[in-house]
């Protein structure tokens, strides 16, 4: 048996010294005839000597061995073909022709049987694995250029989802494993560094610095995070120094970005009055109503419109980003270190958006004599965020037929346009202006050039063009500001004694720090109507600090056939909340402000204390029986101080088991079969979801008011009950390979059955609260998920691996406690999104809405006086009663048909499946990777587009309708005049998307050498190249849907898209040097 | 090595120290450890912020004294079943303040040993159910301070009768008992609640039961400092000033949280949903009454706009909700109705002699009240007023000179309520 170390360079002497003796006796043995070949076998990763590689001469006995530099010599004939294998590294054949050195490099085998995998509180043998983990190896996330880790996992593994709500910079995506563990809270998995459950996301750690990532999908291997394991664990471990030479690395790349699209979707002013024009033209318009001399005044005024640029066009640029980062790793015999930094800095693709970030890391670990080991470990993040500070949805519904910014040109048009429509009769163009305070509001014969634009300088209700009254987008965005400033930072110990061989004791204690400045002002002009007469400032500083101390005890032992091991520990986490949110009025703009000076009555402080307490008691044991017969046991109990009195603590169970049938005597020799492993979990885990510090208590809210300290209704109503939700989770897998696994194939297939959700219920505001958290309901989830992986071609010169992968997820709620539906939800503004229902039997976050059977024809728009509105935006809906029965004749949006109302289903968020694709090959110095990933089957209620069609003057006047009852007259259909809650507002969100491709090309090593390097690699990658949406969507992001506003109670109302930031696309050309 | 062992024993030390998992942060509602319930009392005033924009837009806007143009707001115009999807901007958020309101002084009621302190509770609760039942008409009445979640029976709309005789006119009537003369701070008194009966008899057309009340008002307004303002225009701009009997107050630097308190951008042709929303019908009713000093201040006929909240006091400007030149129009109608017609006109002309115009010529019963319903639109055009006053008088449809159904008397229940009651809390007919 041979070990396989995963820090295969530290050997120590007696494993050296061994080596040496296998060599020497291995030489003697087979010199012979023939001719003597020499060579040296490095690893391709990090072109280090690999020790002990088998070299041996095909088709016959004759073998012998590396020396622990790497270094042998056999004797061979022409045309023998020698075998270079090695454990965890793909074997590699060479024929021998005349050379008389042969030096190999040996790539590592990531579908290696006796890999280590990362679990929950330890490590164990990938073969001995029962539960469903999925590994990505450091490499991976490393050889894909990706400015946050998660990029880098996109679409590589089954049952994990990642969705880019929102493009801009430094923005974090929605990450979900498998079902959604809640029905009201996020998604977000568990984060553990190293070990160390951090309260930061992955965006703060530095894609550069991992080793590997494991993600822990099934209740039986997350079990052991029992509470905080429901929506699955994301394990990072970060690279560890190796003892001997130090080694540095330095990265670099510069990357261009724009939005990702297919044609511009806003027209400017020029574009629309052709676009109306040729409608006309060619008959799709009927304007035989309209009065031709004021329909010629709107055409001529789009068509004449100077100095118009769309405000697609002004808003969004193209973005930059470029980033370094260095590290050095290295040690002595006793000590070890690893310390690395990095640095991005992106201009987002839309103007006012940019990111720029650090981050910092240092462990180092050391022993200290025989039986103590020690370790410490730094990682600092610090970024600067600023985000587009008006709503984006709200900007790009600008009036087109204004410039941004005014010029001479655009002034003497707009006064030119109000002497026409004055001739015509209409209102004066003026009849927006109100005078006041704001410096852009002026009359139109007052304007100078370079001042911003407004929709109202070009018209109004009864002027004959039409418009918002709203401000400018320049006026909306330029006089606001908002920028999000994060510090985190985690520092963590250990010390690990060895009672016995076997045995250790570890604890761990750590803190970590997040310290977030969010930041919002609001200029004099910045209101939607660009009014206001005061400035606003809205600035929320938050101190998070966590400590935690973690005592374990772990045991592993292999007796014969037995292989042990097991852990138990207990583990207390306090977290610390410290905000202070500040208000301002009359406050001028600035970085650092001087509160002194401004009036007392201007500046309103709130204070936020609070404190968050965890204990916990954990234990597990794994078994495995000659590598064949495996089993997992463990179990945590999980106190939080975040529940009701009399619910505080509960009990996370889980058992698993696998069966190595590969390894049982009538498959050993299949050589068809080389893995056939089946495995089985069932598990519980828990989730706080939502909850904050004080949910189940009812708090007094202390507000300024006009008359002293107002003591706020309570957010909360005080429950007692208030408790965990648990997740029952069984897992059936099996993991397939052929050929000796070239090929694997993995399925697994999962329930999840969710007891006691937690639920934010919206309830009657007559209780003082929009909403009530409690446990109520079950909710059942089903999924399947395969995985496929192959490593094509393997050999010196050309390697070519795939992998691909599907899941699906169904979800079905089967209880809602005494009730039958949550409550139903109309979403949005004026009732703009779809009725969101909740209802046992149903799926989660159904949308509901009325069916429509086709637009209202143009022609039936007129009213000349009132904006001629060619985009209607109006719909005859179905009634979907038939003559004669209860509710025919009326369109009822209340209710859906099963009712007597008029709602069907319109749609879900959830796709029907997702899937991955990945290749990566390697010519020669050349490798080239591609990550594709697509969603299938769900879909978003879209309500950009109905702003963009309304800058237009949408207003359809009834003329169809003489007697106002809701039916055309001329064909009888009942009519909607807006899209509101119909499925003519829902859109395909389904894509198919290259995530990435990245191609780079490594010197060679002779001739890197010769300058003193150890490897350059130079490389070219692209995100986001090819982005494939349905022909129905027109917006910017299939993935983007809202998840904030008052309307959003979580995932019982998801789906709704409102000014999603676009889908970035990049090119990156970078430079990585090892040395 | 010792070293270690002592570093090692002191890291197992600290992870073994025990946690309290029983968290009692300092601002718990439920520990009883809140002795004065003034805060919750001043929360109970706060949360009638959010109901003025509402009143203003119903008030004036559904009636004859202001004009919406902007689809969908032009629903407020209009008499049909649209006008729900105003819910979110309107109905909601004044429904939802209310509530609020209610629930504050309703655990100041419950549970404060200050007898003012209940008093002021019980005016702002009493004021709160009247908004209401103008609005919506039958109302879920809730008096406790924590209702029941699961209970949903309690949500069941009560009469509109029914709010008033067991809600609005006992707490009206416990505050006057409590309540000193004094107005201190702007804050409910003995005159408040005087006033807000009266007004609340006159609305039930229980004019006998008004006139004691409305006669106290009037007459011991000076004793708490109130009396006529002579400048017209300053009743509006400077806040609490001699006129005032009650007030939302409003403060731009702690409202921001409820942008619903732009009542004043509203009137002043500032909001864009509606840049001319001066009726052209006011317009003909001052120029029915010449030399009216309250033109100019009331309406802006060059932007089609009032004129009573300038651009400059902007966000600052409270909502008047009971003053005196209001109470004793209220107690001139009341006089007239019960019959003392040259009373009536004794108030009536006070009225109208600030406003720089000859006593009023009506002589009939009939003829006075034709005056004082003209003199109500005219003095408190703007102030939320107009529609309530049209509603009780039954002259609704006559004064807009539209014909629809009874049922759009009342405004649409938030769609919110209906869903997350369970459809418990009904649908007003007709929407």
């Amino acid at each position: 048996m041979i070990l396989y170390f995963k820090q295969k360079h530290i050997m120590n002497l007696k494993i050296k010294l061994t080596f040496l003796f296998l060599t020497m006796f291995n030489v003697l043995l087979f010199a012979q005839n023939g001719v003597l070949i020499t060579g040296q076998v490095v690893s391709v990763t990090d072109s280090q000597p690999i020790p002990g590689v088998n070299v041996t001469i095909q088709n016959s006995s004759k073998g012998t061995t590396t020396d622990f530099d790497g270094n042998y010599q056999i004797e061979v004939n022409k045309g023998d073909a020698l075998r270079f294998s090695y454990v965890g590294f793909s074997s590699q054949v060479i024929t021998i022709d005349d050379q008389k050195v042969l030096n190999v490099s040996l790539s590592e085998d990531l579908s290696t049987l006796d890999e280590v995998v990362v679990v929950g509180y330890g490590t164990r043998k990938k073969s001995h694995l029962t539960g469903a983990i999925a590994k990505v190896g450091g490499d991976e996330v490393a050889g894909v250029q990706a400015a946050r880790v998660d990029d880098a996992l996109v679409g590589k593994l089954p049952g994990v989802l990642i969705q880019n709500q929102s493009g801009e910079p430094g923005s974090d995506p929605k990450i979900q494993i498998r079902a959604a563990s809640s029905i009201s809270g996020n998604s977000n998995p568990l984060i553990v560094v190293d070990g160390y459950p951090i309260s930061g996301n992955l965006a703060t750690v530095n894609p550069n610095d991992i080793e590997s990532l494991e993600v822990l999908k099934d209740a039986a291997s997350a079990a052991i995070y029992g509470s905080r394991g429901a929506n699955g664990v994301i394990l990072v471990t970060t690279k560890k120094g190796k003892s001997g030479k130090a080694t540095f690395s330095y990265n670099a790349y510069t990357s261009l970005s724009n939005k990702y699209q297919r044609s511009n979707l806003l027209m400017n002013a020029n574009e629309f009055g052709a676009h109306i024009e040729s409608n006309i033209a060619n008959g799709n318009w009927d304007v035989s109503e309209v009065n031709p001399a004021l329909l010629q005044f709107r055409i001529d005024a789009y068509n004449n419109a100077p100095d118009v640029v769309s405000v697609e066009d002004w808003l969004f640029r193209t973005g930059f980003s470029t980033s370094h980062d260095f590290s050095m790793s290295g040690g002595s015999e006793n000590v070890n270190y690893f310390a690395s930094i990095g640095y991005l800095n992106t201009e987002g693709i839309a103007i006012t958006q940019g990111f720029e970030k650090l981050n910092a890391r240092l462990n180092i670990d050391a022993k200290l004599g025989d039986k103590f080991k020690t370790g410490l470990s730094f990682n600092g993040f610090t970024s600067d965020r600023n985000l587009l500070a008006h709503d984006q949805r709200d900007l790009l519904r600008a009036y087109s037929i204004h410039p941004i910014y005014h010029t001479e040109a655009s002034i003497s048009f707009v006064q030119q346009l109000d002497a026409q429509a004055r001739s015509l009769g209409l209102k004066p163009f003026d009849n927006g202006y109100r005078g006041g305070n704001s410096p852009f509001n002026r009359s139109i014969y007052t304007l100078e050039p370079g001042m911003t634009a407004q929709d109202w300088h070009y018209g109004r209700e009864g002027n004959g063009i039409g418009g918002t009254g709203d401000a400018g987008p320049a006026t909306k965005l330029d006089n606001t500001k908002q920028w999000k400033k994060t510090f985190f930072g985690n520092v963590n110990s250990y010390l690990q004694f060895s009672v016995i061989d076997g045995l250790n004791i570890k604890t761990v204690l750590g803190g970590d720090f997040i310290d977030t400045r969010d930041y919002f002002y609001k200029g004099l002009e910045a209101d939607a109507q660009g009014r206001s007469n005061q400035t606003r400032l809205n600035q929320d500083d938050l101190k998070v600090t966590t400590v935690l101390s973690e005592t374990t005890l772990n045991y592993a032992k292999e007796f014969g056939k037995h292989d042990i091991s097991a852990v138990a520990g207990l583990e207390f986490q306090n977290t610390t909340i410290n905000g202070t949110n500040l208000r301002g009025t009359n406050v001028p703009y600035g970085d650092i402000i001087n509160y002194n000076l401004l009036a007392p009555a201007d500046i309103n402080t709130t204070e936020r204390k609070e404190t968050m307490i965890r204990q916990s008691v954990f234990g597990r044991i794994n078994y495995a029986f000659d590598n064949r017969y495996l089993l997992s046991v463990s179990m945590r109990r999980d106190g939080d101080s975040r529940f009701g009195a009399n619910k505080k603590f509960a009990v996370f169970p889980a058992l698993s088991i696998g069966w190595n049938m590969h390894n049982e005597s009538f498959l050993e020799d299949n050589s068809l079969l080389s893995l056939l492993k089946p495995r089985f979990s069932i598990g519980s885990l828990g989730t706080t979801s939502f909850l904050g510090a004080y949910n189940s208590l009812s708090l007094l809210n202390p507000r300024p008011t006009v008359l002293g300290t107002g003591y706020l209704i309570p957010e909360d109503i005080a429950n007692a009950d208030l408790t965990w939700q648990t997740n029952k989770e069984t897992n059936y897998g099996v993991d397939t390979g052929f050929f000796n696994n070239l090929f694997k194939f993995s399925v697994d297939y999962y329930t999840s059955d969710i007891n006691d959700i937690l639920i934010k219920q919206s309830v009657s505001e007559v209780l003082g609260t929009p909403f009530v958290k409690l446990n109520s309901g079950d909710v059942r989830s089903s999924g399947l998920e395969f995985e496929l992986s192959a490593n094509i071609l393997n050999t010196q010169d050309f390697s070519w691996t795939v992998n691909a992968n599907l899941s699906t997820v169904k979800t079905e709620i089967t209880s809602l406690g005494n009730l039958t539906e949550l409550p139903r939800v109309i979403y949005g503004q004026s009732g703009r999104g779809p009725m969101f229902r909740n209802y046992v039997g149903g799926g989660i976050g159904e949308m509901w809405g009325l069916e429509t059977i086709g637009e209202v024809e143009d022609v039936h728009i007129a009213d000349p006086t009132a904006n001629i509105g060619f985009n209607s935006s109006a719909y005859y809906v179905k009634d979907q009663q038939s003559p004669g029965e209860p509710g025919y004749g009326e369109i009822d949006y209340t209710k859906p048909v099963s009712e007597g109302g008029d709602l069907v289903m319109i749609g879900q968020n959830t796709p029907d499946f997702y899937w991955g694709f990945n290749t990566s090959m390697k010519y020669k110095n050349f490798d080239l990777s591609m990550q594709f990933q697509g969603s299938q089957g769900g879909e978003v209620f879209n309500i950009d587009p109905l702003y963009w069609k309304s800058q237009f003057g949408g207003r359809l006047r009834n003329s169809f309708d003489a007697n106002n009852d809701g039916i055309a007259d001329h064909n009888g259909e009942h009519y909607t005049l807006t899209a509101n809650q119909t499925d003519a507002t829902m859109q395909d969100a389904s894509y198919i998307a290259l995530r990435n491709i990245t191609l780079g090309y490594a010197f060679d090593s002779e001739f890197v050498s010769k300058m003193g390097l150890s490897s350059v690699r130079l490389y070219a990658a692209a995100t986001n190249l090819l982005f494939l949406w349905a022909n129905d969507y027109t917006s910017f992001n299939p993935e983007g849907v809202q998840t904030s506003g008052s309307d959003y109670l979580g995932p019982t109302t998801y789906g709704v898209q409102n000014g999603a930031s676009p889908t970035v696309r990049s090119f990156t050309f970078g430079l990585s040097i090892n040395f | 090595m010792k070293k270690i062992f002592i570093l090692s024993g002191l890291w197992l030390f600290i992870s073994a120290c025990s946690t309290d998992l029983d968290q009692f942060p300092s601002n718990i509602a439920s520990s009883g450890s809140l002795t004065d319930f003034g805060g919750v009392l001043n929360a109970a005033y706060f949360y009638q912020t959010a109901s003025v924009t509402p009143m203003a837009v119903m008030g004036d806007f559904r009636a004859d004294n202001a004009l919406m143009i902007e689809s969908p707001y032009t629903e407020f115009d209009a008499f049909n079943p649209e006008l729900k999807s105003m819910s979110n901007q309107f109905f909601s958020p004044f429904y939802t303040a209310l509530y609020k309101s209610i629930l504050s002084a309703n655990s100041v009621i419950e549970n404060s040993s200050n007898a003012t302190h209940v008093g002021e509770a019980k005016f702002l609760r009493a004021l709160s159910y009247f908004k209401l039942v103008q609005v919506f008409g039958d109302v879920t009445v809730n008096l406790s301070p924590l209702p029941s979640v699961t209970d949903k029976s309690i949500l069941v709309r009560q009469p509109m009768n029914d709010v008033y005789d067991n809600v609005i006119l006992p707490d009206l009537q416990d505050a006057i008992n409590v309540l000193g003369t004094t107005i201190v701070n702007g804050r409910a008194s003995k005159l408040a609640a005087q006033a807000l009966l009266g007004k609340v008899y006159v609305h039930r057309g229980d004019f006998n039961k008004a006139e004691p009340y409305l006669a106290a008002a009037v007459n011991g307004a000076s004793a708490s400092g109130v009396v006529l303002n002579p400048d017209f225009a300053d009743i509006f701009v400077t806040d609490l000033n001699s006129e005032i009997i009650f007030a939302t107050q409003i403060s731009s630097s702690v409202v921001d949280e409820y942008r619903f308190s732009d009542f004043w951008q509203w009137y002043g042709g500032r909001d864009s949903k509606s840049l001319d929303p001066l009726d052209p019908r006011l317009i003909a009713a001052f120029d029915a009454s010449p030399g009216d000093l309250r033109r100019v201040v009331t309406i802006d006929e060059a932007n089609m706009a009032s004129s009573k909240y300038p651009q400059a006091g902007g966000p600052d400007y409270d909502w008047i909700e009971l003053r005196l030149a209001d109470v004793i129009l209220l107690y001139s109608e009341t006089l007239n109705e019960i019959g003392d017609t040259s009373n009536a006109l004794v108030q009536l002309n006070k009225i109208r002699t600030r406003a720089g115009l000859d006593n009023s010529t009506a002589t009939t019963q009939v003829e006075v009240r034709t005056a004082i319903a003209n003199e109500r639109r005219l003095e408190l055009a703007f102030e939320g007023q107009r529609w309530f006053d049209l509603v009780r008088t039954g002259t609704a449809q006559s004064a807009l000179g539209l014909a629809f159904d009874n049922q759009y008397y009342l405004f649409p229940i938030p769609t919110s309520e209906v869903l997350s009651s369970f459809g418990v809390i009904t649908q007003n007919p007709g929407y």
